[in-house]
């Protein structure tokens, strides 16, 4: 199954070298989950603590992720 | 007498645009004008936060800030000029002179301190709302406990770059910072304001954001306000609003859940810190009387040149900075060694 997976912030650099705007696709196992995409990106997971599905929050790295979804992930914001 | 340049402090005349918007109205301003905020943080995000409340007609504005003003803070924080900077001015401080004179309608409370678990409950108690303005997480989660054991809303705001984020939490309504982000990033993996840049469009949006769900809340109109995570990248062009609600009911929150409030009850959180990326530590030494600068600066004749105001008292030491406030607190400056900040703090301000 593919996924579009769009990174944001700090994140970026952890895109595949054929990332374009900020996104990309990538081909997982059927029934991957949030962590095993993580783990492919090559994200620290301490880094990926905001991760949203579909436009909804996913707090539970072990969600698997279905064909066609869009994983955003970014990096919690701490300055001011 | 009040003539025509007088302003009659009774009368909501200089609030007459907001009012037209109807949304908040008359009596949506009335309440404004009756509403108390507690701001932690009057860097970037706090004076643009402080800003437009006070502009807006909140009855009372209580400002907490450890910082003093340098040049590089001007870039992005509006409340602050060049005379400030010359004054060695704290934030806090500077930032209520510049407020009084927007609009007197206004009690403003300076308060030059560290936000931290003995004190945060002292200053937050009286207000119906708090806003974030500080530049870490520690000191959000620690804010966090406190509004969702006092029940109080209040609203987090981040910005690093072109970038930021920002969420409303009422306690019992929504998801708290917790819920959402249930442990900060360790040390190290977090870019800060000076490694990463920041720019002052970005904090003025996010800023803004915060600053009229603030507005919503003291207006009466809990029901209009943000209920996303709302993420943007100014440079990027990239405006999001992720939903964030359904984690009430799925996350087994420890705050909000089980009432856990660790950062609250001192288990978490040093005060001696590093800030935020600076080549600078505070050091924060509790002691019951505040410090007589007079007597520092006798004890320091023979070491250093000694200037010193009402606010803070700066000296420098084989190259590190020191800036010493009357509550003992100091920040050093030429090091992100909290060891050895500690030693100079011994060495020099002593026990």
């Amino acid at each position: 199954m593919k996924v579009t997976v769009k990174l944001f912030a700090t994140l970026r650099k952890y895109l595949p070298p054929d990332a374009t705007g900020g996104k990309a696709e990538v081909e997982l196992p059927d029934g991957a989950t949030v962590r095993q995409l993580v783990e492919r990106l090559g994200i620290p997971q301490s880094a990926a603590r905001l991760v949203m599905v579909d436009g909804e929050h996913c707090p539970e790295l072990d969600t698997p992720l279905q064909d066609g979804q869009t994983v955003s992930i970014f990096p919690p914001v701490a300055g001011g | 007498m009040s003539g025509p340049n007088e302003h009659n402090q009774e009368s909501l005349d200089r609030y007459s645009r907001q009012m037209m918007f109807p949304e908040i109205g008359e009596e949506g301003q009335r309440r404004i004008r009756r509403g108390r905020v507690t701001l932690c943080g009057c860097g970037a995000l706090g004076t643009v936060i402080a800003n437009v409340l006070t502009r807006a007609g909140v009855g009372f504005l209580r400002i907490i800030d450890r910082d003093f003003i340098e040049w590089h803070n001007l870039q992005r924080q509006v409340l602050f000029d060049e005379d400030d900077v010359r004054e060695c001015l704290p934030k806090a401080e500077a930032a209520a002179r510049k407020l009084r004179r927007i609009n007197s309608d206004v009690e403003i409370e300076p308060i030059v301190a560290d936000v931290d678990h003995t004190n945060i409950l002292e200053f937050v108690q009286d207000a119906d709302v708090i806003l974030d303005g500080t530049d870490n997480f520690e000191t959000r989660y620690l804010i966090n406990d406190a509004a969702v054991k006092l029940g109080k809303p209040w609203v987090y705001g981040g910005c690093i770059g072109s970038h930021g984020q920002t969420m409303t939490i009422i306690p019992g309504e929504t998801p708290c910072l917790r819920c959402v982000i249930e442990s900060a990033p360790p040390p190290g993996m977090a870019p800060t304001c000076e490694t990463a840049g920041i720019l002052g469009s970005a904090v003025n949006v996010i800023a803004s954001l915060q600053a009229v769900e603030a507005l919503k809340i003291l207006s009466g109109r809990k029901d209009a306000i943000n209920r996303n995570l709302i993420y943007i990248d100014i440079w990027e062009d990239v405006f999001k609003a992720f939903k964030i609600e359904a984690l009430r009911e799925k996350v087994d929150c420890p705050t909000c859940k089980k009432g856990e409030f660790p950062w609250l009850e001192g288990k978490f959180g040093s005060h001696t810190t590093t800030l935020c990326g600076r080549n600078a530590v505070q050091v924060v030494h509790r002691r019951n009387e505040r410090l007589s600068f007079e007597e520092l600066a006798e004890k320091l004749k023979g070491v250093s040149d000694v200037r010193y105001n009402r606010f803070m008292l700066r000296f420098t030491v084989d190259g590190y900075e020191f800036t010493v406030f009357p509550d003992g607190r100091a920040i050093i400056k030429g090091t992100n060694d909290i060891a050895k900040a500690r030693t100079l703090y011994a060495q020099y301000v002593g026990n």
